[in-house]
């Protein structure tokens, strides 16, 4: 990590002795670090001198799980990842072994991933302002925002039959069509949750004490929040323009129109009000996607049965474009897919996702790695939180929106 | 005999303001729920009636855990302390007309002196329990409670220089003939210190730093189990009744009403001091909470100020008018 | 896009605490407003069609046992590998397979709906049922028998035939009937086979000039 030393401590306590120091291991038993993370503290009275982020207590190992599983079988391990927002992670590893693999997926799909992929961002942004106000002390917003999380869960239910694991998508397609109920349902949702912003809004956004928490809280300028190798709200909010969603498209997100809200001040309350904003947006792509839904199959023609290998697909040119880098072989004898590598990255509500294939041409992946935006946010905040305060840091954690289910995978 | 009727006094006002306390808790979680959306509790008796007396049974026998490393005795006082200044102040505070356990001539100095006593019950709290939580909230509370009773106690000068008096009693009497029989208006600069100072005294929401639960997993009383955490618990209820009182007594006109109530005298009190309770529990459900410098902040540099600014416009309105 | 911010607060709502207010009067409004809670043992939620809850194996109306073939389909497919069967070759009918046991541990299963969706006989299904927490480990392995059981009270508590009961993996919404075997074209509404999908309002006037 390229951390930057910006801030100079100064131990203002008898000459800066160490024995001043007070070391503080925060969690992972703690209310507030979102899960197992744990953060190994130097203070000096309450200010944070050194701040060294541990992560692994959720470690589950999913990498070399996936490596003895199918295509098909291990995205129910990204239903696990950032188990906020499945849905996004489910699309992204789809996208992801599409690319991989050449397999095209019919508009429709594209058009219902896009809507469930938008409706995982705002479940995820919704509980990420729920526990990121209850962190700062607003306890209200905390149970506003869950009332409206609920209905998103419920519609996924609907949609799925899980409220939390969906395992929705599949390779080539999605598993269910969507029904009028849940379009209508979603329909009225999407037409009574801007209402429902403004009120968190009014709880918070120009609260006086909300204010002193966030503005000029834990600032990131854009080199250091690029060097840090942030994505999603947090890089956005220091004013880099930058949303995978906008600059390299996937699903539908090229046929639907949307702004990429940027932040100049690269402050937590300049973070808190990109994702508000992205929730607006969120909602403006859902209502796009809704309109412009087209008729047809949901699944592809060469889309892999779930019990795999079932189905070959069809034989592709070497070097085709449509196929990422590296493919090298076609298919021979007892080799079912193509063999290659590829990074595919999407935008879930964390930041960037990528997940890195190597395929030996079997129907298991050689290789799978996952890059998780949470994994790399706790790593910076190691250079954010020094030389702030012990609440600073709780706010920071919130900022950053950390998944541990994500992070330590 | 004197002693005997005194003795009855105080267990009938310890009564009573136990069953207060039990049913604050009841109370606030009940309002904060419904204004949450929720319904708060609702399992135990009629729509969670007897919630309270539940809580009280189960802290009462559960484990008494202290750790190892603890300091015993301390940490064995700390709670009771705590528990037994808040219980003092309320010797002094008048019910109603004659309605006093001790009617003092410094009742208000009093109050303060036990206020500030029962911070020493925290402070011992954090530094015996020997956890870094802990430490850090009974640091936390003891600059607060430090700065804070500094602008308390300069906002009610204000008070003092226009009734004359440091007896409850009196300061209730001299204020029958303001305006709308308080010193609400003509101490509104007074009154929004005191507010201020009182929410940062009791530990409330957006003052609640020395149990921060989201920073300090719960502050000085993280190591706290069972009876001894309930205590702290109770302290902190009669604290917040026993400011609510104050600011009933000095600001709102204690037991006078817009007209008497002949067989209960101390309704008004009450009732203005329920009103308190719910703008501390409302204040809690609406506002995030302040960060430790910035709480510093507002008591030194615009509290005290702003008390210290009442207590010469107050002394030139009793100079003109006196 | 540039976000933007509210105003800064004048020097008059800095002395009247306006923004404070409003939110209180937000919380205050709340009070008052119906709560949204479900008192969950006598307030059930709604339970969607094709919720993925316990496992049940159908039992077949007429031979009274279930329907499986023993083509280990599901077994095959099972991410968390929580599926065991064990069957025997009946020499007399054909060599159609008998089924001896059929276990799921359910403490394993990941409640992904493969095993029902790749089922070609909808022999196993995933039902609406979720209370079913247990104190021991014992109780949540299920057996053939128990999973026969879990489908008699689940039919009980239909509130339509069990002739009826589709399971929306059973037939996947929206999949066109040729990929999917003989038992599994189940009677559905044309909504559910795909016959009539829901289009977008956009889509249908941009393109209705083409069809007509």
């Amino acid at each position: 990590m390229t951390a930057t030393t910006r801030k100079t401590i100064e131990c203002p306590v008898a000459g800066g002795d160490d024995n001043e120091r007070y070391s503080l291991r925060m969690g992972p038993q703690h209310p507030a670090t979102h899960g197992v993370l744990r953060v190994d503290l130097e203070l000096d009275g309450e200010t944070i001198i050194e701040c060294t982020p541990q992560v692994g207590y959720l470690h589950r190992g999913f990498e070399k799980l996936a490596e003895n599983r199918t295509y098909a079988q291990a995205l129910i391990l990204t239903d696990r990842l950032d188990y906020i927002a499945a849905m996004s992670n489910n699309v992204g590893y789809c996208v992801a072994v599409e690319k991989l693999l050449g397999i095209s997926v019919p508009m429709r799909a594209q058009y219902i991933r896009t809507i469930v992929g938008e409706m995982s961002r705002l479940c995820s942004h919704l509980l990420w302002l729920a526990t990121h106000a209850l962190d700062i002390g607003a306890m209200t917003v905390f149970l506003y925002c869950f009332r409206e999380r609920e209905i998103l869960i419920d519609l996924f239910e609907e949609l799925c039959g899980a409220r939390l694991t969906f395992s929705y998508p599949r390779i080539g397609g999605v598993r269910q069509d969507v029904t009028a109920r849940f379009i209508n349902e979603l329909e009225r949702f999407l037409h009574l949750f801007p209402s429902k912003i403004e009120e968190y809004e009014t709880l918070i956004d120009t609260n006086r004490i909300w204010l002193k928490r966030t503005v000029g809280v834990g600032v990131v300028s854009g080199e250091e929040a690029l060097a840090l190798g942030l994505t999603g709200a947090c890089l956005r909010g220091s004013g880099v323009d930058y949303d995978l969603r906008k600059h390299q498209p996937y699903d539908a997100y090229d046929q639907v129109e949307f702004e990429v809200p940027l932040g100049s001040d690269g402050d937590i309350y300049a973070r808190y009000r990109c994702r508000m904003e992205e929730m607006h947006q969120s909602v403006r792509i859902i209502q796009q996607c809704i309109d412009q839904l087209p008729p047809g199959p949901i699944v592809g023609e060469d889309a892999p049965d779930l019990v795999m290998p079932n189905r070959a697909p069809a034989r592709v040119e070497v070097g085709s474009s449509r196929y990422g880098t590296g493919l090298i072989r076609l298919i021979k004898e007892r080799e079912v897919y193509l063999s290659g590598d590829t990074y595919v990255a999407t935008e879930v509500p964390k930041g960037e996702l990528g997940f890195y294939f190597i395929s030996d041409g079997s129907n298991k992946p050689y290789r799978m790695h996952i890059r998780s935006p949470s994994f790399i946010h706790i790593g910076s905040l190691a250079t954010i939180a020094r030389g702030e305060l012990i609440a600073d840091l709780i706010a920071n954690i919130g900022s950053l929106d950390v998944v541990l289910g994500e992070s330590d995978r | 005999m004197t002693i005997i009727i005194m003795l009855v006094q105080i267990i009938i006002l310890f009564v009573l303001v136990m069953l207060h306390v039990a049913y604050a808790t009841y109370f606030e979680r009940k309002i904060i729920g419904h204004m949450q959306v929720r319904m708060g509790p609702m399992r135990v008796g009629w729509h969670g009636l007897l919630q309270p007396i539940a809580d009280g049974i189960k802290s009462f026998f559960k484990e008494d855990i202290i750790p190892a490393q603890a300091d015993r005795p301390t940490f064995l006082a700390a709670p009771i302390i705590c528990l037994v200044a808040m219980m003092t102040s309320l010797a002094v505070l008048p019910f109603a007309k004659g309605w006093v356990l001790a009617d003092i001539n410094i009742g208000l100095l009093f109050i303060f002196a036990m206020s500030s006593l029962s911070s020493y019950g925290v402070v011992l709290a954090g530094w015996a329990s020997n956890s870094k939580y802990s430490f850090l909230g009974g640091m936390r509370s003891m600059a607060q409670v430090i700065s804070y009773e500094i602008a308390m106690g300069l906002s009610l000068v204000g008070v003092m220089l226009l009734s004359g008096s440091l007896n409850l009693s009196q300061i209730v009497e001299a204020q029958g003939d303001s305006l709308f029989g308080m010193y609400l208006v003509p101490q509104c600069i007074g009154f929004f210190v005191f507010f201020i100072a009182m929410l940062a005294e009791t530990n409330r929401v957006p003052f609640d730093l020395p149990e921060a639960e989201t920073e300090l997993v719960s502050g000085y009383c993280t190591e706290y189990s069972g009876m001894r955490y309930a205590i702290f618990f109770m302290a902190e209820y009669i604290g917040m009744m026993v400011m609510a009182s104050i600011g009933t007594v000095c600001f709102l006109g204690g037991w006078n009403g817009p007209f008497s109530v002949p067989f209960f005298p101390p309704l008004w009190f009450v009732l203005k001091v329920y009103a308190f309770m719910f703008l501390f529990i409302w204040i809690r459900a609406t506002l995030p909470r302040y960060r430790y410098d910035q709480l510093m902040d507002l008591g030194w540099k615009l509290l005290i100020p702003l008390a210290l600014i009442n207590i010469v416009l107050t002394a030139c309105l009793k100079a003109m008018i006196g | 896009m540039q976000i933007q911010y509210k105003p800064k607060r004048s020097w008059l709502a800095t002395i009247f605490l306006v923004e404070i207010l409003q939110g209180m009067a937000l919380t205050l409004r709340r009070l008052f407003s119906k709560p949204i809670t479900r008192q969950y043992p006598e307030e059930r939620p709604q339970i969607r069609t094709g919720f993925r809850g316990q496992h049940a194996l159908v039992r077949d109306r007429e031979t009274g046992t279930t329907q499986c073939i023993g083509c280990m389909r599901c077994a095959v497919v099972c991410p968390s590998r929580c599926i065991r069967i064990r069957s025997h070759k009946d020499k007399e009918h054909w060599n159609r397979r008998v089924i001896d046991d059929y276990r799921i541990e359910a403490l394993r299963c990941v409640y992904c709906g493969y095993c029902v969706e790749v089922c070609p006989v909808n022999a196993i299904v995933l039902t609406e049922v979720y209370e079913y927490a247990a104190y021991d480990r014992q109780s949540i392995f299920f057996d053939m028998k128990q999973l026969l059981v879990h489908w008699d009270q689940f039919a009980a508590q239909l509130d339509r035939p069990v002739e009826e009961y589709v399971n929306p993996f059973w037939r996947p919404r929206g999949l066109p009937e040729q990929t999917l075997t003989a038992a599994k074209r189940l009677p559905v509404s044309p909504e559910w086979s795909g016959e009539q999908q829901v289009v977008g309002r956009k889509w249908r006037q941009h393109h209705r000039p083409e069809q007509s």
